[in-house]
């Protein structure tokens, strides 16, 4: 394209200060969109690495893992319906453990899964619980930080009950806290002496889990939600955003990318704008020399997407050179999927942008060029 | 002897608050090969209007332009652009020249619009800069250079398609008297070497003995005085 290369050449600081500013957006918006990954990972991971593709959980709790409680017998109900291997109990809490010698206090998630199912995680270090062990949990890495390693004990603070580290796991936490694994034995265990504590009897423990996963497809979760009335089937996405906090926090991250895309619309179609503006009477001789609107709007479309590009492939690098700057437990999360997402988000948007313009050159008349003593 | 701009019978009229005002009035007009056709008139007469009928710019109210013979009447908006870009040369008052081209890219544009193969283009643009004598001044933006020497590049952008007709907008309105007539004498002789029929609108009256033919419009016809 022989016009916008041509006018970029000669006019290098009014397009490198627009390249800037598109730099610097398209970083802000990298870095947020990374920032609002890393949140809802860090948040949410143990739910999010779950294969699971939805979860039945008590009609009241409102989608949340924590306050859902169901009766085993439905555990076996969803399995005759879907199948034994399709279906797993779960069980979320979140408590506060100190350590032996009670020297800090940590606000943990306890979840209890069968060990040998597809719920659990596998060990990155140490050694994994079964069914029949004891007492023996899994812990998230990020605990090591607070001094746990593999054979300290970890006391609930409020049941009292002791566990031993047998393992850990990574990436685990549920609402930004770090995950413990533990049996369905000690589960049972801990709902036992919670409920000896409120003074209960034995009576209720036969609702002791809080939610079932399932890897279903629609048709079956529609014929199992019909069977059952209790109970409610949520998808992981729904579960996800009911996490404490998890949807305020996504939520004003989301309106900050939104807020972002938007401001580039404008700053982009107003700067173009004004350019195109300036340039009306060129344009006006342009045409009378019998160029073809066509061109000059392909030549315009072509000037944006140049400068989109090379300042998305700038802040491309930038943010990879920043994020490996971050500190390890900084919550930043961009896979190469969310980058071509948003690089693709960020050229549309400055397509976008160029309509105005596009739209000022097509109403641009070649007469313009007759008669006119403008310089 | 051929004409290559024949304007036949044009009317135009301008609507203005509801109020319908005949610009030009059944004028008529041929320029022959080779001839230079000065027009004068005074402010509003309609001097631009009946430039931009002759250009392909503006479609009149009725009548007929024809070049070489043929009639551009009802050609949609992509062919009278096709038009303009191969059969019309225009020279601009002033300010015509696109500022981020250099003068040798000027012409190079022009014909790149037009199709016309680069190494052939290249061959062109070199030869006409160096019979306007602006060889020299090939690499210069048009910021670097003087009204004249803008006006000849116009010239030699106006003469790169070959076209049929030139048509030229008080091409000296910016120039002082020397150059005004070194421009207006460089348009003359182009057209009469090239062949082109050539209509230049014009306030000044010295160039005048240069020109093949003075026309005046007045109430909306062109008359010999
Ligand atoms: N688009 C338009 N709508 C209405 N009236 C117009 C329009 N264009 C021109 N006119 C009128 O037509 C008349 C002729 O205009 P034109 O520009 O052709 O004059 P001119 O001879 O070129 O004048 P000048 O020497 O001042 O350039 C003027 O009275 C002008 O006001
Ligand atoms: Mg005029």
């Amino acid at each position: 394209m022989y016009l916008a290369i041509r006018e970029m050449r000669f006019a290098k600081v009014r397009y490198a200060l627009i390249a800037t500013i598109m730099l610097l957006i398209a970083f802000l918006v990298l870095f947020v969109t990374g920032l609002a990954k890393g949140l809802a990972y860090d948040n949410a991971a143990s739910i999010e690495n779950m294969s699971a593709s939805h979860f039945v959980m008590e009609k009241e709790a409102s989608h949340r893992f924590t306050r859902s409680l169901l009766e085993e017998s439905v555990l076996s109900q969803t399995g005759k319906a879907i199948g034994e291997e399709n279906v797993q109990s779960l069980s979320v809490r979140m408590t506060t453990v100190t350590n032996a010698g009670a020297e800090f206090k940590l606000d943990v998630t306890l979840i209890a899964v069968k060990p040998e199912g597809w719920l659990m995680p596998s060990v990155s270090e140490g050694h994994a619980i079964t069914s029949q062990s004891i007492g023996e949990v899994l812990v998230d890495s990020k605990m090591k930080e607070s001094g746990i390693g593999i054979g300290s004990i970890i006391v609930d603070q409020g049941s009292g009950l002791e566990w031993t580290v047998s393992g850990f796991v990574s990436d685990e936490s549920f609402s930004h806290s770090p995950v413990i694994f533990l049996n369905e034995s000690d589960w049972r265990q801990l709902q036992l002496k919670m409920n000896a504590l409120k003074g209960a009897d034995g009576a209720a423990s036969d609702r002791s889990i809080s939610a079932i996963a399932l890897r279903a497809d629609k048709e079956q979760v529609e014929q199992l939600a019909a069977a059952m009335s209790q109970t409610e089937i949520v998808t992981k996405s729904q579960a996800i955003a009911a996490i404490p906090g998890y949807k305020e926090e996504q939520g004003s991250l989301t309106m900050m990318i939104l807020f972002l895309y938007i401001i580039s619309v404008f700053v982009l179609a107003v700067f173009f704008y004004v350019i195109t503006i300036q340039k009306s009477h060129q344009f006006g001789v342009l045409k009378a020399i019998g160029t073809r609107t066509g061109y000059l709007v392909k030549s315009v479309s072509l000037q944006m997407l140049l400068l989109s590009v090379s300042s998305l492939m700038i802040s491309v690098l930038l943010v990879r050179a920043i994020e490996m700057m971050l500190p390890s437990g900084m919550p930043f999360q961009l896979h190469v999927s969310t980058l071509l997402m948003t690089c693709g988000a960020f050229i549309v948007i400055s397509l976008v942008g160029a309509l105005l313009s596009v739209y000022k050159i097509s109403r641009i008349d070649a007469l313009d060029a007759i008669g006119r003593t403008t310089a | 002897m051929t004409y290559r701009l024949i304007m036949d019978q044009i009317t135009h009229r301008f609507e203005d608050g509801g109020v319908q005002r005949t610009i030009l009035n059944n004028l008529s007009l041929k320029v022959a090969e080779g001839e230079l056709v000065a027009v004068l008139g005074p402010s509003g007469s309609g001097k631009s209007t009946f430039l931009s009928i002759a250009g392909a710019l503006l479609a009149p109210t009725s009548g007929n332009v024809l070049l070489d013979g043929e009639s551009i009447t009802g050609e949609n908006a992509g062919e009278l652009s096709s038009i303009r870009l191969h059969q019309i040369g225009f020279i601009f008052q002033s300010a015509n020249l696109i500022p981020y081209l250099k003068a040798e890219e000027q012409l190079m544009f022009v014909a790149k619009q037009s199709g016309i193969h680069s190494s052939l283009a290249a061959k062109r643009a070199r030869a006409l800069l160096e019979k306007l004598g602006m060889s020299h001044r090939r690499g210069a933006y048009p910021e670097k250079l003087s009204g004249g020497e803008r006006q000849r590049i116009a010239i030699a952008r106006a003469l790169m398609n070959d076209p049929a007709v030139l048509l030229a907008d008080e091409p000296t309105a910016s120039l002082d008297a020397a150059r005004g007539m070194d421009v207006v004498q460089l348009l003359a002789s182009e057209a009469k070497e090239l062949g082109k029929s050539a209509v230049m609108v014009t306030h000044d009256e010295r160039v005048l003995p240069l020109c093949d033919r003075v026309l005046h419009l007045d109430n909306g016809c062109l008359i010999e005085k």
